[in-house]
């Protein structure tokens, strides 16, 4: 049993059907692996009819499913308005993972302009935390499926200084995903690893 | 024995499970549908009868008759389904218990997926009922295994009251299932017409009975190891449910170590004498507690000390450390210091809607097209999204089957328009039946539209009487919606395909038209069905140069009259999400410039 965290939160952010739920588990999971306590809150329901979704993993010292404002230390966004949406979790210490691809909201199809332009989105949310960008959809379609989406921001995550180790967050995304899909996952993860590292592909 | 990461729900079904329950029963409703699908998946192997209800009265008293016959049930229902349970819940207090018998009723402050964030402990109190409150994954296990244990002792129902921020928050939750013994018990049912009937000879009887058992289950309350309580400064904060959790976050500040705590478990009965003792100790006392000032009520009639709570905590929605903490530094009369940096870009929202293919948005185009200024009494469902524009043809949402009653209402109101009622398929099967036979009974001139989905689609497609197979995937009678209708002495009633738009509209034409009761069922299955069952189609694509853009005659009606999330707009021409398409072909249909196509030699079925 390692006891290395004190407190750890993560503030997972999207769209329903993207594949958040999966990407908690697997933090879960590996958390549960190195013996920590961890509790976290999702959303279920209506709101996973393409709305906004959310949802908290803390390990560690804590108590509350929901991550206090502003102590998150780190963000997994899958997308970038769902980013800007939940930067009140953030401070200056932590690290946003932004994947770049937006998901214009169905109302506002007929008026795509509405939507602000992710360079603004990425600028205004600097000013909360350090910001890492990625376009994690095109490398998860590089994969092999935009459904690992999720595995590929979690390798990102692994790529940062991430406390959780990086062969107990794969060891998790095997147990969890699909049989089948284990090696376009495992591919999915190495593609994020490699992209979030590579400075080309962050535009901070 | 091994941990997972598990929702509050998850470590309810498995506490249940451990406990040897025998019977569990549910209508599905948000936050409470994992429970039962836990169970059920664990079904077998426990021998356990699991089922969806038709609805949450039903659930209870399925569960009561098993309670009756000596064996352990569960019920789980939300917060407003226990209104629907209430009258088989109120006076299974007066008969009690035999088998142990817990009630979960999953509250939704803050409303996430609800109509109303009614605080039922109340409805504990006033069924005069235990009531216990688990803060998080953990303690859903241990307190559901207490209930059954607890219900059997004293032979009265237990309520598990829980909150969305229990039942969907997730923790790590060990697992004994290995070693659990398999329940091969069976019923059985002691006859006692002194308690089991309660007509008003025995009713009397029973109900100084309850009052003098609510005593002994104070006693157990001022006892419980669910309650905790430590003696420190002269403040003191008093809580339960999940805002001990977020009380347990703000007090880790050193600042705050002194003050005294009492977290509550045991909402019903209030431990009475626990209570006293701490607003003995204290000189001023907080109640955290969300909703209802319901501990805190009940700590002034002491008269001890000074007691505060909803003149620093907020009565409607959830809460969170943040309020929590800004509660607790008012109250202390310190300064918090919360800076906060503003965001400069306008956010637009992202509402829920209904998916690519639904065929409901087939339905609803159909209808606009043929009523301009009607009346839309809606339902609850995810058609209720219908309310959203462009769509736009829900006007009323009040509780489930609500939508034929109220038609009814407005037509003896004497309203100039004829009001169409709309109804999904689980709904008009948990209450919606009893309105239509009324309809017709009492001569209204409505239109009922039910939208036949072939699933409860909103809490996650569980099954009902009019799929053919129940929650442990066995084979079963199938009921047709059509028969019922025939049955309740309806005289028109059709049914259409609505992604066949011609006709659809047609047949609605000719239900407004019609003089009494008519009902159109629009028979089609949930587009996330049809994708599991292969049945999607070839995607449609828009022909660039037959697309006109924002030259578009019908003012690019796809986009406009649809708000189907596969359709979009890129570089000023209308563009169709292949991914998300399930060539439902509707927006195909109503393109003026035939610009929406499937390309012919990939026709097939994906």
């Amino acid at each position: 049993m390692t006891n290395k965290i004190d407190k750890l939160s993560i503030i997972i952010t999207g769209v329903g059907g993207q594949g958040i739920l999966l990407a908690s588990n697997v933090l879960g999971k590996a958390a549960i692996y190195e013996g920590y306590n961890v509790i976290g809150s999702e959303t279920h329901g209506m709101a996973q009819r393409g709305g906004s979704v959310v949802s908290h993993v803390r390990i560690g010292n804590v108590f509350s499913p929901l991550i206090p404002k502003g102590k998150a230390d780190y963000m997994l966004a899958f997308e970038p308005l769902e980013a800007l949406r939940n930067a009140e979790f953030l401070n200056e210490k932590s690290i946003a993972i932004v994947n770049t691809y937006p998901i214009i909201p169905t109302t506002l199809r007929g008026e795509v302009w509405k939507y602000p332009k992710v360079e603004k989105i990425l600028t205004e949310l600097k000013k909360f935390s350090e910001v890492m960008a990625i376009n994690a959809s095109e490398l998860a379609r590089k994969a092999g499926s935009i459904k690992t989406l999720n595995v590929v921001m979690l390798g990102a995550l692994a790529s940062t200084n991430f406390p959780l180790k990086e062969e107990n967050l794969k060891r998790a995304i095997r147990e969890i995903v699909p049989p089948k899909t284990i090696e376009i996952n495992m591919k999915a993860f190495e593609l994020g690893k490699i992209a979030s590292k590579s400075q080309e592909n962050r535009l901070f | 024995m091994k941990k997972e990461f598990l929702l509050g729900n998850q470590a309810i079904a498995l506490g249940a499970i451990e406990a040897g329950v025998k019977v569990a029963t549910a209508y599905p409703g948000t936050p409470s549908t994992e429970i039962i699908e836990t169970i059920a998946k664990l079904a077998k192997k426990f021998n356990i009868h699991v089922e969806w209800s038709v609805n949450e009265k039903v659930a209870l008293e399925v569960a009561i008759g098993a309670s009756y016959s000596g064996v352990r049930a569960i019920a789980a229902m939300k917060h407003v389904g226990v209104n629907v349970a209430l009258d088989p819940l109120m006076t299974s207090a007066y008969t009690g218990v035999v088998g142990g018998l817990v009630l979960v009723s999953a509250d939704d402050p803050s409303m996430h997926s609800s109509q109303n964030e009614q605080d039922n402990r109340l409805i504990a109190r006033f069924a005069k009922i235990f009531c216990l409150e688990p803060r998080d994954a953990r303690t859903c296990k241990e307190y559901v295994k207490e209930a059954f244990e607890i219900s059997e002792k004293f032979q009265i129902p237990v309520m598990l009251r829980t909150t969305t921020r229990v039942s969907h928050a997730k923790g790590d939750v060990e697992i004994n299932l290995e070693n659990l013994e398999i329940g091969k018990q069976h019923g059985e049912f002691i006859k006692n017409p002194s308690r089991f009937v309660v007509i008003p000879a025995n009713a009397r009887k029973l109900h100084k009975k309850l009052n003098e058992k609510l005593k002994a289950m104070e006693e157990y309350s001022n006892e419980s190891g669910l309650n905790s309580m430590s003696l420190k400064g002269e403040v003191g904060i008093i809580t339960s449910g999940v805002a001990i959790s977020y009380v347990r976050e703000v007090l880790q500040e050193k600042e705050l170590e002194d003050i005294s705590l009492l977290e509550i478990g045991v909402t019903h009965p209030l431990p009475r004498r626990l209570i006293r003792e701490f607003l003995e100790h204290c000189e001023r006392v907080l109640v955290v507690e969300e909703l209802e000032p319901y501990i805190e009520d009940y700590a002034k009639t002491f008269n001890l000390c000074e007691v505060h709570g909803k003149d620093f905590i907020p009565r409607e929605y959830e809460l969170n450390v943040n309020i929590v903490k800004k509660a607790i530094y008012d109250f202390l009369g310190l300064k918090s210091e919360e800076k906060s940096i503003g965001i400069s870009l306008d956010l637009p929202i992202r509402p829920p809607v209904l998916c690519a293919g639904c065929p409901h948005r087939a339905l609803f185009y159909a209808l606009k097209k043929v009523t301009k200024e009607k009346i839309y009494c809606g339902d609850i469902g995810c058609y209720t999204l219908g309310i959203n524009p462009p769509l736009k043809t829900i006007d009323t949402c009040l509780c489930m089957g609500a939508s034929i009653t109220k038609a009814c209402g407005m037509f003896h109101a004497g309203v100039k328009e004829k009001p169409i009622a709309l109804i999904g398929d689980s709904t008009f099967l948990h209450t919606g039946i009893p309105g239509l036979l009324n309809a017709v009974y009492n001569n209204a001139n409505i239109t009922v539209i039910i939208l036949d989905n072939k699933t409860t689609a909103m809490t996650g497609h569980q099954p009902h009487p009019g799929v053919g197979f129940t929650a442990t995937l066995e084979e079963t009678s199938r009921v047709e919606i059509e028969e019922i209708c025939k049955a309740c002495g309806v005289k028109f009633i059709k049914k259409v395909k609505p992604f066949e738009l011609e006709e659809t509209t047609k047949v609605l034409k000719e239900a407004i038209e019609y003089e009494g009761v008519a009902v159109v069922i629009a028979e089609e299955p949930c587009a996330l069905i049809a994708r599991k069952l292969g049945l999607w189609k070839t995607p449609y694509y828009v022909d660039k140069e037959k697309c006109k853009g924002w030259l578009c005659q019908a003012c690019r009606a796809c986009i406009a009259l649809l708000s189907c999330p596969a359709i979009t707009w890129s570089e000023g021409k209308a563009e169709i999400i292949e991914e998300l398409c399930t060539g439902c072909g509707v927006c195909a249909e109503l393109c003026p410039n035939e610009a929406i196509k499937v390309k012919e030699d990939d026709k097939q079925d994906r």
